[in-house]
Order: structure tokens, then sequence, then C-alpha cells
């Protein structure tokens, strides 16, 4: 979960591609295809249970490794190595029959893998992958192309975890090492990987469905964004996976050369408000907080106006979404009256400690200038990412800060009073436990009741919704308008020769 | 009466061979210290790598497993002498992070800074050099008196700033060359050196303005020598006699100025890497160093030190060889 | 000629001195404040030099950045003059093998520049103006060191010192007496040079966000934000990046000037 956050806050956010099922738009592979995508972290490994790094999903998943059951653009599930699975009426019990699938090894997908593999996930690094198979009871191979896992309890957000990165299937033949060499049955694998430069990926053609569009996949990558922007001009890049400096945008405009994709992803760019901070539990003064910024012009400021305002810790592309943007309109009036009320009229001296991202950074900047205008001295305080996840993710010493949680459905952060919000309300808890127990109509409705508690209580700033800006060159066609998941799926990406 | 002329001419009255032996045995010293300072200062660091990779939602176990794994649970000093002794042989250690060699990863990374830094030096030399030495001898004219102003404005302009307004004219308005972002030379040579023209030429305006300044001063310093005057009257022209006497002379001061421009080149190649984005040895550190990847960190802070050593040491010896009165030892 | 330099240093530290000054009293705007309606004006009356992404007035961040860029300098150049001027001095006035092991020690800190340590010590403490001028500070110190010690072996060979000795005079007087003001020219030339280059250092340092935090203005994190801006704004990379130039142009003519004054035969001698 942690390791999520840490490329929410590094990668600005990874840019997610939602998937269009199974069916490929991509015409037959013509000879020579290439495609160069340019990305802003690297993953620290390949392993995909070494990490919880949202580089490793951005090119792995989907592309190399494929999971059991994939989630389309609507949110629903759609089949992959699994042809289909049933539920039992208690919802504790899944049986998954396999397709006739094969890893790039050639081997053929069984039972076995997936067993060998929700093992792995669960004894492996990446605790945010293990702890969300938590609830596996058990997990039996009847026979090689039928697996039957039972929970514990029933759980929505499982399933939903098996699609991701938490389901990937290893090839559990492979004697390489993951970590350098991914095993999977995707439609990619791996070519080269120059660490510190890019990694390649060639296409797979023992592939067991309808091959890749692409001989040649180039990830690049570039710690800087400007990096970025210069190269797809200069004609080194075909894509630009999420554009982090939205103020270039000009750059493209010529729509003869450029497309411009606009959409959504699962990045919530909160204003985390430190719940049990002296001043901050104060419900007033977390409301004067939420009355003070205008997010609009923030967002016009800081990432050029593109950016969404959400209100509460759901993106538009969730099922629960309802628009709470409006709870805390901006009014400076308003606020300096709810301060007045908390006792705060003479002053309120509060700490922002920031992660070094651009979009901290420069958001930091705008709400300190006015939070001062209704009467808050903020004093900012920048720190490196490992400083910060010591002093404000694990040990709350903060005031505000300001990151980007980019995992899916992640409001169920607010469920944990030990989070790093130290939101402790009970009602929440218990409604996210139901709506993760109950139907997916339950849960749709308990979690927006969720969403609205958290609105109203301004438990946090959500100061804008990141927005999925992809840059291609004219000729890439097919890239998904909406990042609903962690993947850079290629499966419907092409470009004309 | 006691010695007091001693001190900073000490050195110079030894032999030639006492001298190397003495200046390379500081060499080693300087190395031996800076290892530990670089060690001591990573250990401390604050941020624990387990927990980075981890992530919170890690047990203590989780997290004592981990650094047992990395080694990190070993005394300091059998890491330390772990780290050296592994450096003896080539062996940087392992990154953390992504468990591949960290001398790969250097050597791939040095090769783009070494490119920028030898260029950058290459550039600022072939101007530096001519203009300098007409900057000297037309001192009393306009023309050299218009060369030190520029060198002294082309000093107190910051190489990234160059840089910045490079990208503005020759990659924005211009669109001659990239604006960042680097080509290996075996991927595609044109586009490499595309790629470097910037960062070279920002690198090399700041430097060629400080080597302008030092090769100026060095050769007024020999034109107003009394042998350069007796050539002179000799018949020879004021360059020719320059040329006949003088280089050797002053090429003294101008290696040593080298030298230590050579050191901070390769910082100020970090910044310019900044402006660039150049995946060299000053982006490695900085991510390193913001992932609390110690070895990276402290394999990269090593080979960067020890270039500076070596170029330190390379000047002082350099010395002796430009230096008769050193080199056959007379005194 | 000298003389021009001279004035010419004067006049430009007099600006950045005076901009500083002027910026505790009176800026144009407030230099934080963040005015979304005002983004990315040009230059005009109402604000000359412009207003960046924040619609922040520049003309008023360049001046209050001044006085991050001055203290910087001059809390930099103070721990490298008072650190390493005592340890030239004592290594000149010792000699001997003790000496050679200070200088050689000092060395040592040459082969560690103000970037790396910037970068180690932002790491340790997180990245602020305090780090950025110790660091420069600590890498300047060798400079000071040498520049005090030449002086002082200069100030012990000359006959005056020779009779002096010979009369019995103590170290410590002669160092009171003779070598302290004998040398207090060449390091004031120095620290005008290190001025110089540490406003560079601190310039480079921000730029790479490994000094003082925004929203507190500096001309480094000024180059760093209009970068972004480049395609659509280059007029916001030009301002800070002058300011510079002109700061340490005016500390290296001050520092030239200050050096053809005391003695003209003190030519380009510091390292």
């Amino acid at each position: 979960m942690t390791k999520k956050l840490v490329s929410a806050v590094a990668l600005a956010l990874a840019a997610a591609m939602a998937l269009t099922a199974c069916t490929s738009a991509s015409s037959a592979p013509s000879p020579a295809q290439q495609l160069t995508i340019g990305a802003s972290l690297e993953p620290p490994t390949l392993d995909p249970t070494g990490s919880d790094a949202a580089s490793i999903p951005q090119v792995l998943l989907y592309n190399v490794y494929e999971t059991l059951i994939k989630i389309d653009n609507a949110g629903k599930f759609q089949p992959l190595l699994a042809q289909k699975w049933q539920t039992s009426p208690d919802r504790t019990g899944y049986t998954f029959t396999l397709a006739n699938a094969t890893f790039a090894s050639g081997r053929p997908v069984t039972s076995k893998d997936v067993a060998w593999s929700l093992d792995r996930v669960r004894a492996g690094n990446n605790v945010a992958a293990a702890s969300q198979l938590s609830v596996i009871k058990s997990v039996s191979t009847p026979n090689p192309t039928t697996v039957v896992v039972r929970l514990t309890k029933p759980s929505s957000s499982w399933l939903f975890a098996m699609a991701s990165t938490a389901g990937i299937i290893f090839d559990s033949a492979s004697t390489s090492d993951f970590a350098t060499v991914p095993a999977g049955s995707g439609p990619y694998r791996l070519a080269r990987w120059t660490k510190g430069s890019d990694l390649a990926l060639d296409r797979n053609n023992a592939y067991w469905q309808r091959k890749a569009a692409f001989d040649t996949v180039t990830f690049r990558y570039f710690t800087d964004p400007n990096a970025m922007n210069s190269a797809l001009l200069s004609g080194g890049l075909d894509v630009i996976s999420n554009l982090q400096v939205p103020q270039t945008l000009p750059q493209f405009a010529d729509t003869s050369r450029y497309r411009v994709i606009e959409g959504t992803t699962n990045g919530e760019v909160v204003m985390s408000l430190n719940n049990s901070a002296k001043a901050l539990s104060d419900k007033r003064v977390r409301q004067a907080i939420n009355y003070a910024v205008d997010r609009q012009a923030l967002v016009d400021t800081v990432w050029a106006g593109k950016g969404t305002l959400i209100g509460s810790m759901v993106p538009p592309t969730d099922p629960w979404y309802t628009d709470l943007s409006q709870t805390y309109p901006y009014d400076p009036a308003k606020a300096r009256q709810l301060l007045a009320q908390a006792g705060y009229s003479h002053g309120l001296r509060l700490r922002m400690r920031l992660p070094v991202v651009p979009y901290a950074t420069a958001s930091g900047q705008f709400v300190a200038s006015q939070l001062a205008d209704v009467g808050i001295q903020v004093t900012t305080e920048e720190l490196e990412f490992p400083r910060w996840l010591d002093q404000v993710f694990t040990k709350a010493d903060y005031d505000i800060s300001i990151v980007a949680h980019v995992e899916a459905r992640d409001m169920v952060r607010f469920a944990d009073p030990k989070y790093y919000f130290r939101y402790d309300n009970p009602t929440v808890t218990r409604l996210v436990a139901e709506a993760d127990a109950g139907s997916e109509a339950q849960q749709i409705a308990k979690m927006k009741q969720v969403a609205a508690i958290l609105a109203n209580d301004a438990a946090a700033d959500w100061l804008f919704l990141l927005p999925n800006l992809v840059v291609t060159t004219a000729d890439v066609t097919g890239v998904p308008q909406n990042a609903t998941t962690l993947s850079f799926d290629l499966s419907s990406i092409a470009k004309a020769a | 009466m006691p010695n007091l002329r001693r001190g900073a001419t000490r050195l110079r009255i030894r032999g030639p061979a006492v001298t190397v032996a003495i200046r390379v045995a500081i060499f080693l010293l300087s190395l031996v210290l800076a290892s530990v300072l670089i060690f001591v200062v990573c250990a401390a660091l604050p941020g624990d790598i387990a927990q980075v990779i981890l992530g919170q939602n890690a047990t203590s176990e989780s997290l004592a497993a981990l650094r047992h794994s990395l080694g990190l649970d070993r005394p300091l000093l059998s890491r330390y002498l772990d780290w050296v002794g592994g450096m003896l042989t080539g062996d940087f250690g392992t990154s953390f992070f992504t468990r591949l060699p960290v001398a790969d990863q250097i050597a791939t990374r040095l090769a783009v800074t070494g490119w920028l830094v030898f260029f950058g030096m290459a550039v600022a030399l072939l101007v530096a050099v001519p203009v300098g030495m007409i900057a000297a001898v037309r001192r009393r004219r306009l023309s050299g008196a218009v060369i030190s102003g520029l060198s002294q404005i082309g000093l107190a302009v910051p190489a990234f700033w160059a840089g910045i307004l490079a990208v503005f004219i020759f990659a924005v308005k211009l669109r001659w060359l990239p604006a960042n972002g680097y080509v290996p030379l075996r991927e595609d040579p044109m586009q490499w050196a595309a790629h470097l023209v910037l960062p070279v030429l920002s690198l090399a305006v700041v430097q060629a303005s400080v080597l302008t300044r030092y090769v100026r001063s060095a050769i007024v310093d020999v034109l107003e020598e009394d042998y350069i005057r007796t050539a002179r009257a000799a018949g020879w022209t004021r360059l020719g006699a320059l040329w006949r006497h003088g280089l050797r002379n002053a090429s003294i001061s101008v290696v040593t100025v080298l030298g230590l421009q050579l050191a901070t080149l390769f910082v100020g190649a970090i910044v310019i890497e900044s402006v660039f984005a150049l995946p060299g040895l000053g982006q490695l550190l900085l991510d390193a160093v913001a992932q609390r990847d110690l070895m990276v960190v402290q394999g990269t802070v090593m080979v960067l030190v020890f270039a500076v050593l070596v170029v330190n040491t390379a000047v002082d010896l350099s010395y002796v060889a430009l230096d008769p009165r050193i080199r056959t030892a007379r005194r | 000629m000298r003389r021009v330099t001279l004035l010419a240093g004067v006049a430009l530290v007099s600006v950045v001195v005076l901009l500083a000054l002027v910026s505790f009293v009176w800026t144009p705007y407030d230099p934080v404040r963040v005015d979304p309606s005002a983004r990315l004006l040009g230059p005009s009356a109402a604000h000359w030099l412009g207003t960046d992404g924040f619609g922040i007035d520049i003309a008023s961040r360049i001046m209050v950045a001044a006085q991050t860029c001055l203290l910087v300098g001059v809390i930099a150049v103070g721990i490298a003059a008072l650190v390493g001027v005592p340890i030239g001095i004592g290594s000149g006035l010792l000699g001997g093998w003790f000496s050679e092991v200070v200088m050689r020690v000092t060395d040592v800190l040459y082969a560690f520049p103000a970037l790396l340590l910037a970068i180690l010590l932002a790491a340790a403490f997180g990245a602020s103006t305090w780090t950025a001028m110790i660091a420069i500070g600590i890498a300047t110190i060798p400079a000071f060191a040498r520049v005090a010690r030449a002086g002082t072996v200069q100030v012990m060979a000359s006959d005056y010192v020779l009779a002096a000795r010979s009369c019995g005079t103590g170290r410590a007087a002669i160092a009171g007496r003779h070598i302290l003001p004998n040398v207090a020219p060449v390091v004031g030339v120095q620290a005008s040079v290190a001025f110089g280059i540490a406003i560079l250092a601190e310039a480079a340092l921000s730029y790479l966000g490994l000094a003082t935090p925004p929203p507190t203005p500096t001309w480094g994190r000024m180059l760093r934000d209009a970068q972004t801006y480049l395609f659509t704004e280059p007029s916001l990379a030009l301002w800070p990046g002058l300011a510079i130039a002109v700061a340490v142009l005016g500390f290296n003519l001050l520092g030239d000037g200050l050096r053809d004054l005391l003695d003209p035969k003190l030519r380009e001698q510091a390292r």
C-alpha cells in the first residue's frame, strides 16, 4: 500500500490505461512495428511481489503478466486467464476455470501455477498486494484447469485485487530471477532493461490469444518531465504516458502532428490534515481550511486547469461516485468566521510538510498563500521521500501535507485510524467493512455514504483529481481516455504505418 | 638561526622520486580518509531503506528480515571493510533497489558525464588558450580590454542559466537542436552529438571564461620576464618569443587551474545534467539519495571524489614534469 | 582602469544590497501572495517585470530573493574565513610536518565540493537555507586556508619578521603584529571572490531544490520554475539569471578591484 503511495508521489501518478477487454483494436501486426513510450518513473525491480511501486504494473501488468480476470473500461470484470468463474452463494468460495493459455515459455498455464503465484504474492515483499490477498483461506487445485479459492469472509475488494498486481500469475517452472527477468503469459516479453534509461518489450510470438500489435515497445524513463516533452517533440517518442507538466501542453497544440488525450485517473491529490493534531481535530478548523482554498483557481494555477474537482476520495470512474466538489465552495469570509468560532481569531500556525514532487510544491505554495489570507500562517518544509515516509506517513508528525493517492479505490484508507490521516470515525470503519462484505449494490450504497461523510467531515481537503494526460504523435490510436488501473495496457493501441 | 624559510617550498627541494612518492602516499591516505567520511555519512543518513522498500504495512519481522538479507544488520566496520575491499576489485556492491551491480550503473552514467566534461573542457581550452594569449599580448589595447570584460561577465553567468538560455534560443526558437535528453553514442552517433552540443556549450562558456583569465595572467607574467625581453632584443617578435620561450612557463600555472577546474567541472556537470536531463552520474546520485539506495550513493560519491583527488594529484605531479627546477632538483 | 573595476564592483554590489535592504520594508507587491487572476502577465507599468505562474510580481520576488542570496554569502564566507584563516595562519606559522598534514587534510575537503556536501546535508537534515550555507561554507574553507597560509609564509620569510625573530619575538606576537595585518587584505580579496562563488553555488543548489524551500523566493528556484514556461513565457527565465549574474559580477569586480588597489603585484593566485 505504501509503496503504491510511494510511486504515487514520485510518479505524480502512474499512467494507467483502461483496458478495452480482450478485443484488440489493432490490426494484424505489420513488419517492424515499434512504439516508444515516455514514462516518469522506472521500476525499482521487475518482480511485482518485490515492491508495490506503481511503475511495475505500469509496464508489466496485462502486457507481460496476466491475471485470471481483468477490469474493463466500465469497471466490469472480464475473463482473461480464467475463461469463467463462479461464486458460491455465501460469497466466500470462487471457482475459476482456466482458459487454454500458455506462458511465453510455451508451458500451459495450469492451476498449479495459479496456486503457486497466489502463495508467492502472499509471501512477498509487496505488502500491499499481500494484504489484499490476506482474506484467502485456502487455494485448491482439483484438476489442472480448475482453481478453487476459499475466503475467510466475503470480500468485493478481493476480486478487484485479483484483477490487478496481486492477481498476477507467474510461470512456476521458471528458474529466472523475477527481479530482472519476468516470466508471464502476456502478449509481450522483456527484451532488455537498461537500468536508468529504458526497458524494451518484444512480441511474444507464442502468445495464446491474438498476437501483439508491436514488434517492440520501449518504455523510456525520464526523471525530468521537460525532457520527456522534448523527446516527443524531436521524434524520440511516440507517446507520453502521462504529461507531468500540463503547463507545457501548448507545445503540442498542432493537431496535425500530436494528439492529446485527456481523461481521469485514480490519483486524488489529497491535502491531508492531521486529524489528531490539536487545532485540526476541530472540525470547524478543517472546514475553514476547505472554505479558504479556491480549488478551481488552484487547478488553473498549478496544473494548467487540467484535473477534476472531486470533494471526496472518489474518482468519477468508481461505481460509487457522486459529485461532492461543492461541499465547501471557496468562501474566505466563512473560513475566517469558522476559525473565530474555533478560537483562532488571532491566527493559527500550522506546519506543512511536503514531499518533493512538482504538484505538491506548487500546490503547497498556492495553499499557503490562501490560508494566510484567512489568518492561518503556514510554514512550509520540503522532505525527500524517505524522510516524508518516515516522519509524515509513519509518525504523522505534520499538520498539513499534500500527496497524490493513486491507488484504485483507496477511500478505504480513511477507515484505518492509524493511517497518517489519523481520521478516527467508527461509522466510516464500520461502513467500509460492510461494503466489502456486502453485495455489489450494498457496496455501492455504503461507499457512497462513506464518501459523503468524509466530505462533510472535511476529513481532508481533496484539491483535485490528477488528469490522465496522454500525448501521442498523430499516428498513434487507441489510447484509452481514462486510467482505471495502474497498467499502461498496450492491447488497444496501434500506430499507422 | 632556525630554518624559517621552510614550509611552502619544502616539497620543492626534494628529488623528483621522493616528491612523487610522497604525493602518491598523500593521495592514498586522502582516498582512505574520504572513503571513511563517505561511509559514515551515508550510514548516518536518516530514512530506513527497508521501510522504503517494504512500505508502512511491513511488520518489524519482515523489516528485520529484509535488513538481514541486505546485510544492513552487520556491524558497521565489517560493512565498511566489505565495501572498500570490493571496490579494490572493482566491485562496488549491489544496488538495494534494483539488485544490479553498482559498478555497472556507475559505468553507464560515467560515460555520459565523461563525454560532457571532456568536451566541455576541450571546447573551453580551444577557446581560452588563443583568446587568453591575444588578451595578454594586447592587454594595453581595446581588444584586450574587451576580452577581459567578456571573460569577467562569462565568469558571473551560472552555467545552468546559460543552459536554459541556450535551450530557448537553439531548441525552442531556432529548433536546430534538441532541448534535452540523451542518446547513447552506439545507438545513433548523430543524435548523440546533437544532444551533447548545448550541454557542452553551456558548460564551456563558463569554463572558457575562467581559463581565459588564467591564461591571460600567466602569459602576462611570462611577458614581463627578462628572458622574453632578451629574446625581443634579439629580434624575436612578441608572439614568437612567447611561443619559443614562454609557453612552457605559462603552462605550469595554467595546468594548475586546469586541474582544479576539471574537478569543479565534474560537479558542475551535475547541474547541467539536471538542466538537460542527461542520465549522468549527477542524476544517478540525486536519484539514489532520494531512494536511500546507499550502495549507489556511496559508490557514486566515491567515484566523484576519486576523480577530484586523481586530478589534484596529477596536477601536483605535473609540476615535476613541467618545472625544470623541480625536475632536476637543482637546489 | 583599476578604479573602474573597483567602482563597477562597488556599484553592482550596492545595487544588490540596496534591493535586499529595500525589500525588508517595501516591495511593489507581496512576494508570496498568490493571485490567480494575474498569472503570467508580461511586463507593464503595474508589474515592471511581469508576473509568474502564480500571479506573483517578479520584481518583488527578485528583490526579496536578494536577501537570501546575501545571507547565504555572508554566512558561508564567514564560516570559511573563520575556520580557514586560523588553519592557514597556524600552518604557515608552525611549518614542518604539522603544516603539511593540516593542509593535506583540508585538501581532502577540496575533493568534496559544495554540491556533494549539500546533497548529503540535505539528505540528512532536509534541504534548507542552513544546509546550503554550511555546505558552501565548509567547501570554501580550503581556499581561505591556502590564501592565509601563502600570505603567512610570505610574511614569515620577509626581512622584518626575520629581524623580529632573531630579536626573540615569540610566534604569537609575530602573528598578531605582523601576520594578521599583512594577511588581512589577501583574505579580504579572497572573501569577495568567495562571495561571488557562494552566490553561484547557492543559485545552483536552489535550482536543484537543495536549498531554501518555497515559498521563500530564490533566484535559483525561480529559474527552475521558469523552465516549465520556457516555451510559452521565456522572459521568466531572463530576470533571475540576470540578477545572479549581476550579483556575482559585482563581487568578482570588487575582489579584482580590491586586489589591484591593495597590491598590484598580487594576481590571481587564489585557487
